[in-house]
């Protein structure tokens, strides 16, 4: 479903805006495993994804929310945006003090970083090492990256499903890339090239 | 935005920071900043590597989020199918219960009222093909368009209209509707054209007259003296049928007295109804006095809604009346169902068939009177309700059928029920709007009901608002549930909530002496909850939801959007 330029089932959607079971078993068969993508990136563990990927659509088919969606713009844009709703309030509920300690983390200053080592670690990491140092980061930042480089969600929409003002979201991803970073030298690979 | 750099060792030049990168590889910097620092790399190769290295690490989140594909789990693949079948069960409980519903209404009201029709002379004809197609309004209403008429159809053709406007949005459907308007308009009987208007002061058929099909009277004063071969409708203050009607007579009078011959039935809605002539078939009617003089006769049966009946000519099938004084003084050749006050057998009085009494006091019954059996009397009981066992054992089953009721609507309707619910919270609108939709919708049914086309529309309200009382209760169950557990929108939470409010309401509604009271301001008060919420389902709002207008600032050269390169 993710994939660029792919063409949404406008006549399923149409469809299941009406109740119709058949268009919905569709819409569940065709965007399913990328919402379950979503959430296990968004979310702790795969049990919470699978969890949260059957609240999404159970919720979507039960209570027909498909309503709100406005038919002029992207199908897969307003899926990604209610995934990220849900996953933002589970995420949200079970705030852990860990978090909480993250969150005072946030007010530290950022240090301007080396483009040379900076440019070094991201050369030196692989997309599975990126994925491992993704999990130990913190429910806002990991929520933040998910939004902006998987599911290429605007500055507005990202603002929106945080609940933080729009000009604060560029503040929030570059936290995010820090926290990565760290995260990322953490994992003892970049003791050749150094950091600060 | 810029800082001394103190990495490359070029202690003049001032880089970007970090941020003002960023944003300008996210494109999020609007023009004149973007051109800056597009200039500003050209000639710094410190912020060029750095731009570039954000760039690369995006791509490098983009990829490693993507890269792997991990097989939907097997749970998940079972999702849809459990789901649907959840649905099944819904669907198969709701209507299951619907038909449950509609059994036990057809069998307890509906048959018993058909029986009793089929008793009163309606033959095999249901009430609804009668009303239709033998009714006053089929017949003549070509010649009785009134301005209420006039009113009433506008007013279903508005709806309708409006109904398929939102729902289809085609102008064929429209088309299709109003096509269908004039036809129905058009398709009359040829019998309806055949038929005869008099309006007037004082309206006569004259005694050399003879009138070939049906003719409908209106005046203050009407006599029908001369020969009429069809039916008789007639709207007056006193009414006179004095010759002879070989089809049925129709009459919403003041006084209307039958003397001469009807061939037909004859149902009336009157103040008072003598009949000293003779009456063919049977009489339907609704009335605060009746008298069957000595001299009258009905061939069928007689089904009256009285005050008092004064019987003292012949009856030839069964009498059933609902009336607070019957003297019976002639003669029934069938069987008498009795529900009122009084009875009252005089000497004179002959009755073919049994006789049920359930009144107030014993009845009078003449010693001389000619009986087949002695009355079988049933005192009415007064004691109050709650006083019996069986009430408490009922007001629980009733409680569980609201429950239940309830739980399909929620399960059906969650979004309208959770509106509706939260509708209910503004007080004084959800208080207002009740009444008015307490009072208006059966009287606008009524007025819809006056016309033929609108009978259907009219019932339909009717029943809907019939059902509405009943769901208003369980809005409301559902909100006082909320005040004790707390607020949600979610479905089953919200049911569990209705489940515990609704058992307060219930209890609040059979204290007695106020209970009625809170009842009825219960019922206003959650009819208005859902008027409001429908009232606000079809105003045309935005999707609270709906993603907002995409963002697009100007962008700059060779850059990347969350990792994607984009074209120069």
């Amino acid at each position: 479903m993710s994939a660029p330029g792919k063409t949404e089932p406008t006549e399923a959607i149409a469809r299941a805006r009406t109740g119709d079971a058949d268009a919905w078993g569709v819409l569940y068969q065709e965007y399913a495993s990328a919402i379950f993508r979503f959430c296990r990136r968004a979310l702790p563990t795969r049990e919470d994804a699978e969890d949260a990927t059957m609240d999404i659509f159970a919720k979507l088919m039960r209570d027909n929310r498909l309503l709100q969606y406005d038919q002029n713009r992207s199908f897969t844009a307003w899926l990604y945006k209610v995934a990220a709703n849900h996953c933002w309030d589970v995420l949200r509920r079970r705030k852990t003090r860990q978090d909480k300690e993250t969150d005072d983390l946030e007010n530290v200053p950022l240090e301007h970083p080396d483009p040379n080592q900076l440019d070094q670690l991201i050369e030196q990491r692989t997309s599975e090492e990126v994925r491992r140092a993704l999990e130990k980061l913190g429910a806002r930042a990991r929520m933040a990256l998910v939004m902006r480089y998987y599911s290429d969600m605007s500055y507005d929409e990202i603002a929106d499903a945080l609940g933080v003002r729009r000009a604060f979201v560029g503040v929030v991803l570059l936290r995010a890339r820090h926290q990565l970073r760290q995260a990322l030298g953490q994992s003892g690979a970049l003791a050749a090239g150094g950091t600060s | 935005m810029k800082e001394v750099d103190n990495l490359s060792g070029d202690a003049a030049m001032q880089h970007l920071d970090e941020m003002t990168c960023l944003l300008y590889i996210e494109r999020q910097l609007d023009r004149a900043r973007a051109q800056d620092v597009s200039a500003h790399t050209e000639d710094c190769a410190t912020c060029r590597t750095l731009l570039h290295a954000l760039e690369r690490e995006s791509r490098l989140l983009t990829r490693a989020m993507l890269e792997e594909e991990e097989a939907l789990p097997a749970r998940l693949a079972q999702f849809q199918e459990r789901a649907r079948k959840s649905m099944q069960w819904i669907w198969t409980l709701a209507f299951g219960l619907a038909a449950t519903g509609v059994y036990a209404l057809y069998s307890t009201y509906v048959e018993p009222f058909q029986t009793r029709l089929q008793q009163a002379g309606f033959g095999s004809n249901d009430l609804l093909s009668l009303l239709i197609f033998q009714g006053a309004f089929w017949k003549g209403w070509r010649s009785m368009v009134t301005l209420l008429e006039v009113l009433a159809l506008v007013t279903l053709v508005g709806f309708a209209v409006g109904f398929f406007r939102k729902r289809v949005r085609r102008s064929s459907a429209l088309a299709l509707v109003l096509a269908g308007f004039c036809a129905a308009l058009l398709l009359q009987p040829a019998s309806a054209m055949a038929s005869e208007t008099r309006r007037g002061e004082s309206v006569v058929v004259g005694p050399d007259e003879t009138i070939k099909g049906d003719i409908f009277l209106f005046g203050e004063r009407v006599r029908v003296d001369g020969t009429v071969d069809g039916d008789v409708f007639v709207f007056g203050h006193d009414v006179n049928v004095n010759g002879h009607v070989k089809g049925d007579v129709f009459g919403f009078a003041q006084q209307l007295r039958v003397n001469g011959q009807v061939d037909g039935n004859v149902r009336a809605f009157t103040n008072t109804l003598t009949i000293t002539g003779t009456v063919a078939k049977n009489v339907l009617t609704f009335d605060e006095a009746v008298n069957l003089e000595s001299s009258g006769k009905i061939g069928g049966s007689l089904t009256i809604f009285v005050e008092n009946l004064n019987l003292d000519g012949t009856l030839g099938k069964d009498l059933l009346i609902f009336a607070k004084h019957l003297a019976l003084n002639g003669k029934v050749n069938g069987e008498i169902k009795m529900k009122g006050n009084t009875l009252t057998i005089n000497s004179s009085a002959q009755v073919a068939g049994p006789i049920s009494f359930e009144g107030n006091k014993e009845p009078d019954v003449s010693p001389q009177a000619k009986l087949v059996s002695p009355v079988d009397f049933h005192k009415m009981e007064h004691k109050p309700r709650y006083m019996e066992g069986h009430y408490y054992v009922w007001q629980v089953i009733w409680l569980a059928a609201f429950v239940l009721f309830g739980l399909v609507l929620f399960q059906l309707m969650p979004r309208f029920a959770a509106d509706a619910v939260a509708s209910a919270e503004r007080y004084g609108a959800s208080f207002g709007l009740g009444v008015l939709v307490f009072f208006g919708v059966p009287i606008a049914a009524i007025i819809a009901c006056v016309t033929v086309v609108g009978l259907f529309v009219g019932l339909a309200s009717f029943f809907v608002w019939y059902a509405a009382l009943y769901f208003a209760q369980i809005i409301v169950g559902a909100l006082v549930g909320q005040w004790l557990m707390g607020h949600t929108r979610e479905t089953w939470p919200l049911i569990g909530r209705m489940a515990v409010g609704l058992i307060i309401v219930r209890l609040a509604t059979v204290i007695p002496g106020v209970g009625g009271w809170i009842k009825f301001g219960v019922i206003l008060w959650g009819l208005g909850a859902i008027s409001l919420a429908l009232y606000e389902r079809f105003q045309p709002t935005l999707a609270a939801n709906a993603p907002s207008a995409p963002y697009t600032p100007p962008l700059p050269p060779n850059t990347t959007v969350g990792g994607i390169q984009q074209p120069a």
